[in-house]
């Protein structure tokens, strides 16, 4: 039980973590993100990189949406445009995959600055109409630029290399892709203990308050456009090494929607909620695999029969998740951190 | 009871989680030869992965009721992709990682591509497909991957010596959708029509979903084609370009590619549908042919009409099964490379009926196939040539 975190220092009171159940539980569940590839198989391996970089983009979209404000459906061509410029520096330049990465982070920023210019004018709903509009430009230009893109039959990547060895098992991945996700999720904390963090979230809560208060708007809402899109950017940039091939349909319209409804179900406005949130919607289908295949043996053809099931339960979910815990999965495990801090004495 | 609703729905999660970890681990070896499988059951190609999975299952069943191969059963894991490409290698690892497999079928040329770098480095296993693109069909750079039947230049190779033949310089015009699939054969199919002497007076791409062809039409109407070939669809937009022509009085014929011939689906748009022809590799479901009996089996174990990614599946199986009898028959080990020399070794092969020659397979595809004109009256597709083999220099 904790009666309370008395905080002596300023610094103390904007510490990451506050508490010393806190640090222990941080400390085990890196232990465990260290233990992780040695104990699992390819299939699981598969998943957690792949849900690791679900972590980062969405992670990105949760700066921009939740905290900024600022409504985006553009965060899958942004990860469509760093996936291609890795594969691009990948294939043309040929330097180092970290120097690639965040070329991709840098390209994608870049752009998101271009796209996140109508925010200036347009919240909302527009401005997701606006950037629909950007990732469905961005699309044709994947299509048609053919002497980068490659057109419609894309690029295909080389592995990611270190002196002396390609990266091309999941396992290898893993130690580039997990630190990866981490620094950027560890970054993207950090931000909101800075001014900058802070203005963000100010421009979300009454932009006009914001500006009074004197935060430029100009500036801070293209910098978070800018930020998110760097998220997106890179993660996009490990997606093209986790998958080796970029083409103009690996980053769907859906993916951008696939991550706005991680945010959503996983917590808006807070870091915790972009990671449960990516974690949730990439597992979930794959958990619900292993349900089919667990009745199986008393539903004949079940395959046939129970892949559709698969998909409406999970929309089933997504919807019980949004009625029950409007504030997302992070709220239930704030909750439960709350239930423990007065446990036994209450509960 | 608001707090025991939450409790109940974290405690079913963990539940469900623990379960599905448990499940995972405990399935058992056996002797089987597995042929595992990332198939589309839902998703937009759903009807596809559902009549890939039937006409599998029946080739697997009709081997093992014979006694397997080499005394060995066959048997299909498979799981639903949504015909997603994450989700596809999703399977594939999870698959790889329960059973020994060394035959595969992927579910799109996405996943494909994704896959072939991993398929080149463990060298474990071969893979076919729902995926004719021609890319795939280069044994260079995609060793270990085939296709039951022409790749998608290869159709349209069929399409075009058919046209030359029935009508000598016929002028053409293209439809492809702008996709990867539908812009495939855009490129050899104009160097084959200028070899053939047919010329192509007009391209049309058509955006992905577009239902609204009327400026299309337009084009079509401009250009007066003797044929105009589509490619990259399932079936819309092509039964309003084809009603929106009769209308405008056009007399071009409209042809298609495997994935748009299915009868059923011709079926339902009706009058329009009629005359519609494209390029098909397999035998229809009711066509009577003689020295066909595995159609004649197909008819008894389904008396329902089956797609045409039934046959497709059902070839696939055959081709898998074969290669992998014959590499145990030479007493081998089954990976990679020793299921595609076998595979490549399949000459004059009797399909029972499901292709209407003797196959081979010189490299990753099987360049067959057949002129088909759907007769909207009966319903049905009617062959209107003879099976026509590309010969791959």
């Amino acid at each position: 039980m904790i009666i309370g975190t008395a905080k002596e220092s300023y610094r103390a009171d904007e510490a990451l973590l506050t508490t010393k159940p806190q640090r222990v539980w941080m400390a085990i569940f890196l232990a465990f993100l260290v233990i992780v590839p040695f104990s699992v198989n390819d299939y699981w391996l598969y998943m957690v990189c792949l849900m690791t970089i679900n972590v980062v983009a969405a992670t990105g979209l949760n700066i921009l949406t939740g905290f900024t404000g600022q409504v985006s459906l553009g965060q899958a061509a942004f990860m469509a445009v760093g996936a291609y410029t890795v594969a691009w520096m990948e294939r043309d330049l040929g330097t180092p995959f970290l120097v690639n990465l965040v070329g991709a982070g840098l390209a994608a920023a870049a752009l998101g600055i271009v796209v996140g210019i109508p925010s200036l004018r347009v919240k909302g709903l527009y401005l997701a109409i606006a950037t629909i509009a950007a990732s469905f430009i961005l699309h044709f230009v994947f299509v048609h630029w053919e002497s980068v893109t490659g057109g419609n039959t894309g690029i295909n990547v080389a592995p990611a290399r270190i002196p002396g060895m390609e990266l091309t098992t999941y396992f290898q991945l893993y130690w580039v892709i997990m630190p990866v996700t981490i620094i950027m999720v560890v970054a993207a904390a950090n931000i909101f203990r800075t001014r900058i963090g802070r203005a963000f979230i100010a421009i979300r809560d009454r932009d006009i308050s914001a500006e009074v208060l004197g935060i430029p708007l100009l500036q801070y809402k293209l910098m978070s456009f800018a930020i998110a899109s760097f998220y997106a950017g890179v993660a996009g940039g490990m997606w093209a090494y986790f998958f080796r091939v970029v083409t103009p349909e690996s980053f769907p319209f859906m993916m951008s929607i696939f991550l706005l409804a991680a945010i959503i179900v996983g917590g808006m406005g807070t870091i915790l909620g972009g990671v449960v949130g990516a974690v949730f919607m990439t597992i979930t289908p794959e958990l619900l695999r292993f349900v089919v295949e667990w009745v199986s043996p008393w539903v004949p053809n079940a395959g046939t029969l129970l892949s559709p099931v698969r998909t409406i339960v999970f929309g089933g979910l997504i919807i019980g998740f949004l009625v029950f815990e409007p504030q997302g999965l992070a709220e239930i495990i704030q909750r439960v951190r709350r239930f423990f801090r007065l446990w036994p004495f209450r509960t | 009871m608001f707090k025991t609703t939450r409790r109940t729905m974290m405690g079913l999660m963990a539940g469900a989680a623990s379960l599905a970890i448990g499940v995972g681990a405990a399935r058992a070896q056996d002797g089987d030869i597995v042929i595992g499988g990332s198939l589309p059951m839902t998703g937009v190609f759903g009807f596809a992965g559902v009549a890939v999975e039937a006409g599998m299952q029946d080739y697997i069943k009709i081997v093992n009721d014979q006694g397997g191969i080499g005394g060995r059963n066959l048997r299909l894991a498979y799981e639903d992709t949504a015909y997603k490409v994450d989700q596809s290698v999703a399977v594939f690892n999870k698959l790889t990682s329960q059973d020994e497999i060394h035959l595969y079928y992927g579910d799109s040329t996405g996943f494909a591509k994704t896959i072939a770098p991993e398929l080149a480095r463990s060298g474990e296993m071969i893979m076919g497909g729902a995926s004719f693109a021609s890319e795939l069909n280069d044994p260079e750079a995609y060793p270990y991957i085939f296709m039951a039947g022409p790749d998608y230049s290869e159709m349209f190779g069929i399409l075009l010596e058919y046209i030359a033949q029935e009508t000598p310089g016929a002028r053409l015009v293209l439809v492809n959708s702008d996709t990867e699939f539908g812009r495939d054969p855009i490129e050899s199919t104009r160097a084959k029509a200028a070899e053939l002497g047919l010329e192509i007076v007009e391209e049309i791409i058509t955006a992905p979903g577009s239902v609204d062809v009327s400026t299309e039409v337009l084009k079509l109407r401009r250009a007066r084609p003797d044929y105009t070939l589509f490619h990259g669809y399932v079936l819309s937009p092509l039964p309003e370009f084809m009603s929106q022509a009769k209308q405008l009085g056009l007399e071009t014929k409209f042809m298609g590619t495997f994935w748009s011939m299915d009868s059923s689906l011709w079926e339902g748009v009706g009058e329009a549908a009629d005359g519609f022809m494209g390029v098909m590799p397999y035998r229809y479901y009711y066509d009577d042919a003689e020295n066909a009996p595995m159609m004649e089996t197909i008819r008894e174990m389904r008396p329902d009409y089956q797609a045409t990614g039934y046959m497709q599946g059902f070839l696939s199986a055959m081709l898998m099964a074969e290669s992998a009898r014959r590499v145990l028959d030479n007493g081998e080990e089954l990976n990679g490379k020793t299921l595609k020399a076998a595979m490549n070794t399949i000459e004059d092969f009797d399909t029972g009926g499901i292709m209407g020659v003797p196959i081979s397979v010189p490299g990753n595809s099987v360049p067959v196939g057949r002129v088909y004109q759907f007769d909207a009256s009966a319903g049905r597709m009617v062959a209107v040539s003879d099976w026509i083999s590309l010969d791959k220099e």
